[in-house]
C-alpha cells in the first residue's frame, strides 16, 4: 500500500468525527479510481456508481471500524466491498422488487454477489490475466468478445462475422464460459 | 432483450449486455416467471456472471472514473455534514429526554417526600 493511502486510512480511524471528517478528502482522493472501477462491474453505469460511493464514503466516515486493521489495497477493496459497498448495491434495486419475477434471494446475488476468485484479483492483475486468455482462445471466439467489449450490438457483430444474432448469442456464451474456465485455471497456476 | 422465452445462453447474453450498457433494471423487469426459474436452476448461469462482470470492468471501467474527483469529494462531504447534523440532532433529543425523565423521577421524589 502506498503512503498516501496509509496515511489517509490512519486519519479514518480517529475516534473523533471532526477529524475523521477532515481525513475524507485524502482519503476518497486516494482510493476514488480503485472503488469506481470496481463498482462499474457491478453498475455499468458511471452516475449510478457515483451515488452509490458517495454513500459507501459516508458509511465509512460513520463507522470505519472494519478498516482497522487492513494492511494492503487487496485487503481495502475486499472490506469495502463486503462491509460498505454490497448494503448499498442491493439498495440500487431495493424498489424494483415488487413487479419483478426473479425471486429477491437470486436478485441479491445477481447485483450484489459474494466474490468469487476471479473478483478478488486487482484490476491489473486481472487485465494481465485476460489478455493472457484472450491470446488462446480460437480466433473467432476472440473477435466476437474483442468486438463485444468495443460496444457493438450483437446485431453488429453478428454482420461483421457474418452469421446471424442466435449464433453470435451461442458463440459469446461457449466463449464466455470457456474464459471463465482458462481464468479459474491461470488464478491456480499463479 | 424483448424475446420471450429465451434459452439460458441467450440470458446470460442479455444480461452481460445490459451490464455493459448500465441498465440492470431493463434487463430484470424483462424477465418472464419461466426465464426466472431458468436462471435460478441454471448453475452455468452463475458461474458465467462473473466472467461477465470481469469482462465490464476490465473493458470499460476506465471511463467510469471521473477526471472532477473535488466536485465528487464536496459531494460527499455534505453527505457526511448531513449525517453529523443529523446526529447531533438525536443526540440532542436523547439528552432532553434524559433530562425530562430525571426530572419527572426528581418531582416524583419531592412529591412523595
Amino acid at each position: 500500500m502506498d503512503r498516501r493511502l496509509r496515511n489517509a486510512l490512519e486519519g479514518l480511524t480517529d475516534p473523533d468525527v471532526e477529524r475523521r471528517r477532515r481525513a475524507m478528502e485524502p482519503f476518497v482522493r486516494a482510493t476514488f479510481g480503485i472503488f469506481t472501477r470496481y463498482l462499474y462491474r457491478y453498475l455499468g453505469n458511471e452516475v449510478e456508481c457515483e451515488d452509490v460511493l458517495e454513500d459507501v464514503y459516508a458509511d465509512i466516515w460513520e463507522n470505519p471500524d472494519r478498516l482497522r486493521n487492513v494492511t494492503n489495497e487487496k485487503q481495502l477493496l475486499r472490506t469495502v466491498y463486503l462491509y460498505y459497498m454490497r448494503k448499498r448495491l442491493r439498495e440500487v434495486y431495493r424498489r424494483l422488487n415488487r413487479s419483478l419475477c426473479l425471486p429477491q434471494s437470486y436478485m441479491k446475488n445477481l447485483v450484489a454477489p459474494e466474490l468469487g476468485v476471479l473478483e478478488t484479483m486487482s484490476q491489473s492483475e486481472l487485465r494481465q490475466a485476460l489478455h493472457r486468455t484472450l491470446g488462446r482462445l480460437k480466433a473467432r471466439e476472440r473477435r466476437a468478445i474483442e468486438l463485444w467489449m468495443e460496444g457493438m450490438s450483437n446485431r453488429a457483430i453478428a454482420n461483421e462475422l457474418n452469421t446471424t444474432v442466435g449464433a453470435v448469442k451461442m458463440l459469446e456464451f461457449r466463449t464466455i464460459m470457456k474464459l471463465r474456465k482458462m481464468l479459474h485455471d491461470y488464478c491456480r497456476e499463479d | 432483450m424483448h424475446d420471450i422465452n429465451r434459452e439460458i445462453h441467450e440470458l446470460l447474453i442479455d444480461y452481460a449486455g445490459a451490464l455493459r450498457d448500465g441498465h440492470i433494471p431493463v434487463f430484470l423487469k424483462s424477465l418472464t416467471r419461466e426465464e426466472a426459474r431458468r436462471i435460478a436452476a441454471s448453475q452455468e448461469f452463475w458461474d458465467a456472471t462473473e466472467t461477465t462482470r470481469v469482462l465490464n470492468g476490465v473493458g470499460f471501467a476506465d471511463k467510469a472514473v471521473t477526471s472532477n474527483v473535488g466536485l465528487f469529494i464536496s459531494r460527499v462531504d455534505a453527505k457526511v455534514a448531513s449525517r453529523l447534523k443529523k446526529r447531533k440532532a438525536s443526540s440532542q433529543e436523547k439528552s432532553l429526554a434524559a433530562g425530562k425523565t430525571s426530572s419527572k423521577g426528581q418531582n416524583k421524589i419531592g412529591k412523595s417526600a
